[in-house]
């Protein structure tokens, strides 16, 4: 009977084919804007990674003395200090950690055959890449050893070795970072994120680094960042040594702590760390104070999805409302004036069931096109956005949940604009019509 | 087959209540041909709907087939219609957008009868109607007489054991109406019980069995064979009609 009831649908948009397009275009419309907005948000807060963004924690240090005040919602710092991110990595403690920051360089091989082009690159510990699960194309991280007395090496992105080395196996080979050359060691693959979650200090929807070198090479090449640096005194630099030693926060650090016994004893480091910072000096507060936040709570903490966009989707999908009372209008007209018809089939054995299944059917049909219509105009919307603002590049694009998604709100909108008029057409009494037909 | 007691039934309006049928009494039995006649408004339509299943009566029993009707819920009418019932409509009432195949498919589909066996039964009912090599054809691609043939043919093919017929010949010419007549009460001799409104009273002339409504009450019971209809010449008079408060 189902197919029976499709092979109707279609019949009755072919008979009525203005109206039937005209529903379907209402519903593709509202769609396509739904889900333009919807598949941005859901891009937006989804989760970066999944299986591990539980253990993966975000230390903060509330730095600051005793009075002072930071714009956070718990008024800590959200970056570290060069020295808290050294001192905590070098802490006597077994848990995977890096610190990070963002800078840049003019690659280049010394040849006049390659152009130089300044490329981003940060800066970690080899620690970094098995937190963070980077997948190597060639070679592996640098060693332990290596970033502490032969720092002069570099992980290259899948894309600077294809530009570079023609996608062959550059391990071993050199390539010249400003003025400086590195020893490649390894190849990753380029990294293909929605949200630059381990560094939204510098735009949480920025493309990522394409090249890594250790962190150790910051002091000895004294290199700056691109990102932010912030302080909460006022503080007088000579030179780059004082900025390493200052109260500037501009380093992001990453721990992995699997379980919560890990998590609890990375907590009493902290705490311990800052006690005897404390006596040295620093963090002259009452209540020391610090965080420890797994990736999903720094994205929330961070405002990743702003309210605007909530505000966007929330409207969106009022304008799919409208476009749902439209649908309703044109499916009564349709729907009421088969009456007749309807009156006739209920003469012969048609129970009100029978009749609400064939309407609802329709409109499904009706949905189901205007959602697949949908999907095209939001995937026009996507390119609008991407086209428009290259920083939401990455978010502008429809996974396959969103495909899904895209029909199956079609077909429920659809289903809530049809209810009322298959309820109204399946309570038809048959003995007003027969007459008249 | 079919009985009805004290049947009645009202119209109820804001402001007016219309009696359509009042202490409507009447058997039917297995097998009979009735004509019922009546002037217009009388009530006969309301009669053949009720009959029909098609709408509900205000008071009295209405028994069909050993089934007390009162009682039914909306899908349980629309089973027996389907099972129990054929009818034939004045307009035809065919589905513009289906063929005369799928016209003809419509109750059996609703019975949920396999597809292999409606098709057996739909060609065989077109058959006995003599419209087989139209089976692909529109109604609108058909005559008047051609499309209420196609009208018995969908009203047969659930081999209903009651048929209903709200003037058959009405929208037909002198000979189309005589070759639909005869192909009722070749239904009729092959057992299906039959109640035709009619207005014309040369087709009334020729069922065994002709009742006349008037004024929605059972005005005349004639048992004849081949007699002279008196209904022919009965007044036209509206349906009773009372004012609620007035």
């Amino acid at each position: 009977m189902f197919l029976h009831y499709i092979d109707l649908s279609i019949r009755s948009i072919k008979s009525t084919p203005v109206i039937s397009v005209l529903m379907v275009f209402a519903i593709a419309i509202g769609i396509g804007l739904t889900m333009t907005s919807l598949s941005v948000f859901h891009m937006m807060s989804m989760d970066p990674i999944p299986h591990k963004s539980q253990a993966i924690h975000f230390p903060q240090l509330n730095i600051m003395d005793e009075g002072g005040e930071w714009h956070t919602d718990d008024n800590i710092p959200y970056q570290l200090t060069y020295q808290d991110a050294i001192n905590l990595y070098n802490a006597d403690a077994d848990f995977p950690r890096s610190p990070s920051f963002r800078s840049g360089f003019s690659v280049h091989l010394n040849t006049p055959d390659v152009k130089p082009t300044m490329e981003p690159a940060r800066l970690v510990y080899q620690e970094f890449f098995s937190i963070f699960e980077r997948p190597f194309i060639f070679g592996a991280p640098w060693s332990k050893e290596e970033q502490q007395s032969k720092p002069y090496v570099v992980v290259i992105s899948e894309s600077i070795n294809n530009r570079l080395f023609n996608g062959q196996n550059s391990v071993g080979k050199s390539i010249y970072l400003d003025n400086k050359s590195y020893r490649i060691v390894g190849v990753v693959e380029d990294w293909d994120h929605h949200i630059k979650y381990y560094d939204l200090n510098n735009g949480a929807f920025n493309s990522p680094e394409k090249l890594y070198v250790p962190f150790s090479i910051a002091p000895l090449e004294e290199i700056g960042t691109w990102g932010n640096t912030n302080g909460w005194k006022h503080e007088t630099l000579n030179g780059y040594q004082s900025l390493l030693q200052s109260e500037l926060v501009w380093v992001q650090f990453w721990v992995q702590l699997n379980t919560a016994a890990e998590k609890e004893a990375f907590s009493a480091l902290i705490m311990a760390y800052m006690e005897d910072q404390q006596s040295k000096g620093r963090f002259n507060r009452d209540n020391l104070q610090y965080a420890l936040r797994n990736v999903t709570q720094w994205l929330k903490y961070n405002q990743v999805v702003s309210e605007d966009n909530r505000i966007l989707v929330g409207l969106s999908f009022m304008f799919l409302l409208v476009c749902v009372a439209n649908i309703l209008g044109l499916l009564l007209a349709k729907f009421l004036k088969r009456a007749p018809e309807v009156g006739v089939r209920r003469a012969l054995g048609a129970s009100k069931k029978h009749i609400f299944a064939q309407h609802i059917v329709e409109v499904s049909v009706i949905g189901l096109a205007g959602g697949i219509l949908g999907i095209v105009i939001a995937q026009l919307g996507l390119w609008g956005v991407r086209t428009t603002n290259r920083y939401y590049e990455a978010l502008a694009t429809m996974d396959v949940s969103m495909l899904l998604a895209a029909p199956t709100i079609a077909l429920m909108a659809s289903f809530i604009a049809g209810l009322y008029p298959a309820w109204l057409v399946c309570r038809t009494q048959p003995a007003i019509y027969l007459k008249s037909q | 087959m079919l009985t009805m007691h004290n049947v009645g039934k009202i119209y109820q309006t804001d402001s007016v209540q219309t009696h359509a049928l009042r202490d409507f009494s009447l058997t039917v039995n297995e097998g009979e041909f009735i004509a019922v006649t009546g002037p217009s408004g009388s009530g006969k339509t309301t009669f053949l709907n009720i009959a029909g299943l098609l709408e509900p009566f205000t008071s009295g029993q209405y028994t069909l087939d050993g089934i007390d009707i009162g009682g039914l819920s909306d899908n349980q009418r629309a089973d027996i219609r389907n099972q129990k019932i054929g009818y034939i409509f004045q307009g035809f009432n065919l589905i513009p957008d289906l063929n005369i195949y799928e016209n003809v498919e419509v109750p059996l589909r609703y019975r949920g009868v396999p597809a292999k066996e409606r098709k057996v039964r739909i060609l065989e009912c077109l058959e006995q109607v003599g419209l087989a090599s139209r089976a692909r054809h529109l109604p609108q691609q058909l005559s008047g007489g051609q499309q209420q043939r196609v009208a018995i043919a969908r009203a047969l093919a659930g081999k209903p054991r009651f048929l209903l017929a709200d003037e058959p010949t009405g929208n037909l010419d002198t000979l189309m109406a005589r070759q639909v007549m005869e192909l009722l009460e070749e239904i009729n001799q092959n057992g299906a019980t039959i109640v035709m409104v009619t207005h014309d009273p040369e087709l009334a002339r020729r069922a065994p069995r002709n009742i006349q409504v008037v004024d929605g009450e059972l005005a005349d019971l004639t048992f004849y064979q081949g007699k002279p209809a008196t209904s022919a010449s009965a007044p036209e008079k509206s349906a009773h009609e009372s004012v609620v408060g007035g």
